[in-house]
């Protein structure tokens, strides 16, 4: 564990190191809210029957989705980002000379991704709730097991792609598919079950862990619902975070002893 | 390494009075092919066809505790995939690997706790972290934890004298400065076995020796430490090393003590200083075998052309061929043996495998 936090705090004391990009990241947040808060506004009454089972307010509705959407980001894009990087730094090679164990060289090296997320995520909810967001408390640690699960399925994909630049240098097509899935099918803007895109399209939003993820999660949190209303999509969810992490430590296995034996391990 | 070279790597290490140590690293019949990268065209006609490049073929060979060894030979030879086997980032494909008695193939994690490589890429460090920070966050990963960490990076920075630029961030270091970063480094573990690729190449001259009496008294005499040295620097391996290796297209051609192996691949060249570089005795010795491939070597300013040579034999050969050639009214100003650079052993030692 201790291995792990030293890579994070690493990773924190270089990106402190970057001024305005961290400052940029955090002045980006309000600039991004602001606008949605008014828009929320306007398609309020339009929007508030569809999104009548996950609390009826549609900034609520979104501000979740885009904070949710965020940790989806960091779970896909993370790990993958963190291996090429090393790669291309040549750290990577160096880590992977230690002692370590792989799997927590990998929490160390996406970990500090992701408190960096949790930290804009809980601005994002500040600003939100600042203008008027409505948050059902008392459901908030069940809200917050929810939104673990939904970060896990996500790291099995960002495991696979991070398997993929081991092996090919390249996490190919997966990270975007996943990233455009989920925000076009997972309900970050929209109810899923709404008729705001083409049915058969809708159709495929079975298909994307989001959907359940955010689903449970609004109605937990906005609407208060007990863990009996929530209990199938949570299930689907566990279900698709088991069977992606599982294939995922395979395929990364399978990756790092490909890039072992071509002794590929540290070159660009 | 072949039958051959499997000889001379019993020669006792210095400073073990002769006494054997037990193996710190053993390799066995150790191999690992690359596959060779072909092109599109290759690929699309023979989409199953598989090449491999034999980088590192059938070595073996024993490193013994505390001792420092250096692995000598051209680019290419297959040094850096030796090292990269023992530190568990590349698989062999065949033969076995120990260090400390643990198997490098299916024991990496616990190979990783005594033997560190000097990854001798400036890239691998932490270049926003300051000195300290980079070798902070490498105790941590070493298990070293709060004041035994800090404690240990001190004393680390102190040993290769970064101690007053340890808050200065990594990626403002000279090169020099950089190669000592990644020693230090790999000095936090005190590792038995330390694998070190060519450490000087970015060290000028001065830091070059300062550094060499560090490793050879501090990290070898004082930490018992196992050093294997890669390097193409003669001064280098000479000083240092025990034994060396010599390496060529993944064989290891020959094992033991520098001046063992130069006594062995070439005491016999020599050089003369004469004013009749043409004058037909020297065909006449080679005709007879007293002398080998002499060849002119330059001409000194004063109009002495030097003559290099070999002289198969002890120095009363040696002897003999001075006395021929001023038996034929031959000048020679002056005649001395030809101290063997690494290059050259290098290249004899290769050549010599070759033509056998």
């Amino acid at each position: 564990m201790g291995a792990a936090l030293a890579l994070v705090r690493a990773s924190w004391l270089t990106a402190r190191t970057y001024r305005v990009n961290l400052l940029l990241s955090l002045v980006y947040l309000p600039v991004l809210i602001v606008p949605v808060f008014y828009i929320s506004r306007a398609v309020q009454s339009v929007a508030e029957d569809a999104i009548r089972t996950q609390g009826g307010q549609y900034f609520g509705f979104v501000l979740l989705g885009m904070i949710t959407f965020s940790f989806v980001s960091a779970a896909v894009n993370g790990l993958p980002a963190a291996l090429a990087g090393g790669v291309s730094t040549g750290t990577l090679e160096a880590l992977l000379a230690t002692p370590v164990r792989l799997p927590v060289l990998l929490a160390g090296l996406t970990g500090y991704n992701f408190v960096w997320t949790t930290i804009r995520a809980l601005l994002m909810l500040g600003i939100g709730l600042a203008l008027g967001a409505r948050i059902e408390w008392a459901r908030a640690p069940v809200a917050v097991a929810i939104l673990a699960l939904i970060v896990a399925a996500h790291v099995g994909f960002g495991v696979l792609g991070a398997a993929m630049t081991l092996a090919f240098r390249t996490a190919g097509p997966l990270g975007q598919a996943v990233i455009v899935a989920s925000s076009l099918l997972g309900g970050v803007y929209w109810p899923t079950d709404a008729r705001v895109i083409p049915d058969v399209i809708r159709g495929l939003s079975d298909f994307v862990p989001l959907t359940y993820g955010l689903r449970a999660l609004r109605q937990t949190l906005l609407e208060g619902a007990g863990l009996a209303a929530i209990a199938p999509d949570v299930a689907k969810l566990t279900g698709i975070a088991m069977l992606l992490l599982g294939a995922s430590a395979l395929g990364f296995r399978a990756a790092l002893r490909y890039a072992r034996r071509a002794g590929t391990l540290a070159q660009y | 390494m072949s039958t051959a070279a499997a000889e001379p790597s019993t020669v006792a290490p210095a400073g073990t009075a002769g006494g054997r140590a037990p193996a710190a690293v053993e390799l066995r019949g150790l191999t690992k092919r690359f596959p060779v990268r072909r092109g599109w065209g290759d690929v699309l006609r023979r989409p199953f066809h598989r090449e491999h490049r034999v980088v590192v073929s059938d070595v073996t060979c024993d490193i013994r505790a505390g001792e420092f060894f250096g692995l000598l030979g051209p680019n290419g030879a297959g040094k850096t995939t030796l090292f990269k086997m023992l530190a568990t980032l590349v698989i062999p494909d065949a033969g076995t690997a120990t260090v400390a008695g643990l198997d490098v193939a299916r024991e990496g994690s616990r190979v990783r706790r005594v033997l560190t490589p000097v990854i001798a890429d400036e890239r691998s460090l932490y270049w926003r972290l300051s000195a300290r920070e980079n070798l902070q966050l490498f105790a941590r990963l070493h298990g070293f934890g709060g004041a035994v960490a800090e404690c240990r990076v001190g004393e680390v920075l102190e040993a290769v004298s970064l101690h007053d630029t340890g808050t200065r961030l990594a990626g403002e270091f000279s090169s020099g400065m950089k190669q000592r970063l990644l020693i230090a480094r790999a000095l936090l573990a005190r590792p038995s076995v330390l694998l070190l690729d060519e450490p000087t190449r970015s060290l000028d001259p001065i830091s070059a020796r300062t550094f060499r009496a560090f490793l050879r008294e501090e990290v070898s005499r004082k930490q018992g430490c196992t050093v294997l040295l890669a390097t193409h620097n003669a001064e280098e391996a000479l000083e240092l090393c025990d034994r060396v290796g010599v390496l060529d297209r993944g064989r290891l051609l020959a094992a033991g003590r520098a001046d063992d192996l130069a006594a062995r691949f070439g005491e016999e060249r020599y050089r003369a200083w004469t004013r009749d570089p043409g004058h037909a005795a020297w065909t006449s010795l080679a005709a007879r075998g007293l002398i080998q491939r002499p060849a002119s070597a330059g001409i000194d300013a004063d109009g002495w052309t030097r003559v290099e040579m070999e002289i198969p034999g002890r120095l009363e050969r040696a002897a003999a061929v001075l006395q021929a050639l001023g038996d034929a009214g031959v000048r020679v100003g002056r005649f001395e043996r030809v101290g063997l650079s690494l290059a050259d052993l290098i290249e004899r030692i290769v050549q010599h495998h070759g033509a056998a």
